[in-house]
């Protein structure tokens, strides 16, 4: 299929986006387990990545909310259910065969919840979730949408990791690789970047030191990367 | 009647496939107090058998059935000679809501109004299958029975391997003839009311299928009567075949309901432009209202002057003198329907009648005689079905599917949906009913 | 026989910019047994590519698409035509013999059906002369008290009404006793605004009566739509898109 209608070409990059955005707090969660084995409130500096206080208990409180709870928008359950939204409607872009694996992530979260070790009966959604890039990958043929999706997971991976404070070196491989997709998009489509914010991004994310100081209106710029119109000055 | 016993056993686990169907999100919608829910749609594994004679005579009937169906409807839009010639009287027509005037003249490609028709048959228990209605408006739930097949043989392979079962996932292939055949120009699109429609499962998963594009109005627009597709990047793809699971009166805001939002302004006037196709054709609704289908059969010797193959339920309509009379002395023993009712609405068995709401209603037939038909009970004949382990019997329907493209095809499966509820006749999904896999032998 | 000249307009006015609009107008005039169009313009402000259909009552109809922003849309049509009305439209469709969804009556109006039906005999024509006739006794001819939704059975309840709900009533009383009729939009002698007026099938042609002004329709009568009521007739239906909260639409006719 050589072409899609607008709702499904946002409907892919969000796919993208919430689909990252499962996956990363799934591994960011699995190292705070780890590291409240040593720290009982190990997982507060997590809590400020998002501007967030903690209330919570304990630290069992703490990860029932962010893998569990679909009202907590920073929540594993909340990022998957909002990626399987926006990949329902895609059933004819994507395949029967990719929304199945979006369904087995849905139903393995859940069933996890009742088990001894959480932590061990998380481990397949990794395996799942590289199944499901795998099948998107295979089915959609053309390279222009397919180049969404990835723009969508892209910038949510490199959102989050500066976020989270990664160091630069991850940062800029992952800033490198959105470069590299958004160069893919030809003008005038909807996921053309918006110049002027990524000439912000690229000052920023062009060194070490201006990253350290910056990173928060590197994450601002990336936010409006394809408003439409230039901005006026 | 032996055939099925041989086969009354379950093919593969059933939590087995049903964990299947759940992981590849075989569900339907249904709204509960307001709140929209997907459930999961039962499958029980024990499947419908229709052995290959049986087949091969009920395939003879759907088809006969099918095509005078077709001719009839070409016939109510043009010439109505089946009213001018005594057969219908024309008011069964006239006050029918499916009976569109806006439709008047309007000659589809190739003359084909019903695309897809969905019968609904039984069974009874001397082995005779009786039409209890035909449905060739949008006809759903060919999807369920596709990927159920799919996916038990995967579960249950030997059951296939050691019985000769006609493979029936060629569906998606006979309704991209079926919508191919209709094609103006362009490609083809399936049109879904959206994601929260009960029957959005298979409207995604048809698309996928047959490699129609799934489309929603909002991305849709008729310019120059032609109707397009807009796409991300601003430029326009013409439809030639619109595969419409919206009603009719919902189609287009400026010739039907204008209060519509999920229609397609003009594209009536694309359509009768003869600029696209649209799958099943607008205005079919009079041919599969309950006051026709008692005509059906005579329509049948009309049209193509042969004997009907199918039999109806035995039908009667007060209209005519000599059914009032009959109606009047067996009441008790009846079911009566109200024409202008649907999904099970205004059905009353005479037998679940006091005396007194008899007479009453024996005076609310002779009011309104054109209101009402009566119909003979019919024995169903009950499958079975595994219920937590055991097998119990229940009452079960089979919608056929009859696809008409160059030829008119019978898909060699169909929907078996059960009553899960031992004293239910109510067979439909969003009231808790499942569904088998129907097989038909090749001998 | 009479030559006419005819000119309607119509000025679609938002109060902020639509998009993609969808419409399909209704005003070009049959060419039918009884009238023949010597010449008409129509003429669409923005430029518009349009179409032209025939629908299932015989209706000329215009359809276009607007896709960029835009505040108005103007149209009008401009000819000539010859009216001859001794001669006799024969297009009957079934559908005019059934009551439709603005004519349905209600227990008001079916029961007055029922209390002068006794004295309605004769042929169609005497019939609808007789309706006609009641009406004009019964419904008082005032404006603003009814509007293009307003059923029959509303406006006999109000036993006000403008030429239209004339016309519904009529037709609904019409059908009840098992007269077809069918419900026409166009110009007449009155000046500003277009009319309606009603047919009946007198069993082999349809003749005209104008119940508003409780006369036969002449040949200063110009059909420009017909149908079972309103909803088949109206002069413009449209779709469009927009945060416009209202649209003001100014009309003139004229017939000479």
């Amino acid at each position: 299929m050589g072409t899609i209608s607008i709702e499904h070409s946002d409907r892919l990059y969000w796919l993208g986006r919430y689909t990252e955005r499962f996956f990363i707090t799934l591994r960011s969660l699995d190292k705070l387990y780890d590291k409240m084995i040593d720290d009982k409130y190990g997982y507060r500096e997590y809590l400020g990545y998002f501007g967030l206080t903690d209330t919570y208990t304990d630290s069992i409180d703490f990860i029932r909310s962010f893998l569990y709870d679909e009202f907590n928008p920073n929540s594993a359950a909340y990022c998957l259910e909002r990626a399987y939204d926006n990949g329902i409607v895609l059933r004819e872009e994507i395949s029967t065969k990719s929304l199945s694996f979006l369904q087995m992530a849905k139903d393995t979260l859940t069933r996890s919840n009742d088990k001894a070790n959480v932590r061990l009966s998380l481990l397949p959604l990794k395996d799942i979730l590289y199944s499901f890039w795998g099948s998107v990958n295979e089915h959609i043929y053309d390279d222009e949408i397919r180049n969404i999706i990835y723009i969508g997971k892209t910038l949510e991976r490199l959102d989050l990791y500066m976020r989270m404070k990664y160091p630069y070196e991850a940062v800029h491989k992952e800033y490198v690789r959105l470069c590299k997709n958004l160069r893919r998009v030809p003008k005038d489509t909807p996921y053309r970047y918006n110049t002027r914010y990524l000439s912000h991004i690229v000052e920023i994310l062009g060194s070490e030191e201006e990253y350290l100081l910056h990173s928060d209106k590197a994450i601002e710029s990336l936010g409006h990367l394809f408003d439409t119109s230039e901005v006026m000055a | 009647m032996t055939q099925q016993k041989q086969f009354n056993k379950a093919v593969g686990n059933a939590s087995e496939i049903n964990e299947l169907l759940r992981r590849y999100g075989v569900k339907f919608g249904i709204y509960k107090d307001g709140v929209f829910n997907e459930q999961f749609f039962p499958f029980d594994p024990i499947p419908r058998v229709i052995s290959a004679e049986d087949f091969q005579s009920m395939e003879k009937g759907l088809v006969q059935r099918v095509n005078a169906l077709n001719e009839f409807l070409f016939d109510i839009y043009h010439e109505k000679k089946i009213v001018r010639d005594g057969i219908i009287p024309e008011d069964f027509i006239y006050i029918s809501k499916g009976y569109l005037a806006e439709c008047e003249g309007i000659t589809p490609k190739n003359k084909v109004y019903s695309h897809i028709s969905g019968i609904d048959l039984v069974q009874a228990k001397d082995g005779e299958w009786y039409i209890l209605e035909d449905n060739l408006r949008i006809p759903s739930g060919a999807s369920y029975p596709l990927i159920a097949r799919e996916l038990t043989r995967i579960a249950a392979p030997q059951a296939f391997s050691e019985n000769h079962i006609v493979d029936n996932r060629g569906y998606a292939e006979l309704l991209k003839e079926t919508m191919e055949y209709s094609n103006c120009g362009g490609i083809r699109a399936i049109l879904t009311p959206g994601r929260y429609n009960a029957a959005y499962f298979e409207h995604s998963y048809l698309a996928e299928h047959t490699g129609s594009v799934l489309v929603q109005n909002d991305e849709l627009f008729v310019e120059d009567n032609i109707l397009y597709q807009r796409t991300y990047s601003g430029s326009k793809t013409r439809i030639g075949v619109l595969y419409r699971r919206i009603a009719d009166e919902y189609l287009d805001p400026l010739t039907f309901l204008p209060e519509s939002l999920i229609g397609i302004p003009n594209l009536m006037e694309a359509y009768r432009s003869g600029n696209v196709g649209i799958v099943n054709a607008p205005g079919n609704g009079v041919a599969d209202d309950k006051g026709i289908y008692y005509f059906v059969p005579k329509m049948i010797k009309y049209y193509l002057g042969e004997e009907p193959i199918l039999k109806n339920a035995p039908t009667y309509l007060p209209f005519y003198d000599e059914d009032m009379k009959y109606v009047m002395d067996n009441l008790e023993k009846l079911v009566i329907k109200d024409v202008a009712e649907a999904g099970g609405y205004g059905v009353v068995f005479g037998s679940d009648l006091t005396k007194e709401k008899l007479e009453e209603f024996r005076k609310t037939i002779i009011a309104e005689p054109r209101r009402f038909i009566a119909q003979e009970v019919i024995d169903f004949l009950d499958l079975p079905i595994l219920d937590n382990g055991e097998t119990v019997m229940r009452k079960a329907d089979l919608r056929a599917f009859v696809l008409s493209g160059e030829k008119t095809k019978v898909w060699a499966s169909g929907l078996t949906r059960f009553s899960r509820n031992p004293d239910s006749f109510v067979v439909n999904s969003s009231q808790g009913g499942g569904f088998k896999d129907t097989w038909v032998l090749s001998r | 026989m009479k030559r006419v000249n005819f000119y309607y307009s119509t000025k679609l006015t938002f109060d902020d910019y639509v998009h993609n609009h969808s419409f399909a107008l209704r005003i070009m005039p049959p060419e039918t047994d009884t009238q023949h169009i010597l010449s008409c313009s129509l003429n669409i402000s923005p430029f518009v590519p349009t179409q032209q259909t025939v629908d299932a009552f015989g209706n000329n109809v215009t359809a276009g698409y607007m896709r960029d922003d835009h505040r108005f849309l103007d149209y009008e049509i401009k000819g000539s035509a010859e009216v001859d009305h001794t001669k006799h439209r024969l297009d009957l469709l079934p559908c005019y013999f059934y009551q439709s969804q603005y004519t349905k009556p209600d227990d008001g109006l079916r029961s007055f059906y029922d209390s002068i039906k006794g004295k309605c005999t004769g042929t169609a024509s005497d019939k609808a002369e007789y309706f006609c006739n009641i009406l004009s006794d019964t419904i008082e001819y005032k404006k603003g008290f009814t509007d293009t939704t307003t059923t029959a059975a509303q406006a006999f309840a109000l036993n006000k009404g403008v030429c239209q709900d004339f016309s519904h009533i009529l037709i609904s009383l019409l059908r009840m006793d098992g007269i077809a009729a069918r419900y026409i939009a166009g110009l007449a002698f009155c000046d500003g605004e277009t009319h309606s007026w009603v047919e009946y099938w007198t069993g082999d042609h349809w003749e005209g009566i104008d119940p508003a002004n409780n006369c036969p329709v002449s040949d200063d009568y110009l059909v420009i739509s017909q149908g079972r009521d309103f909803r088949d007739c109206a002069i413009d239906r449209g779709v469009m898109f927009g945060k416009y909260t209202k649209q003001l639409q100014l009309v003139r006719s004229v017939l000479t």
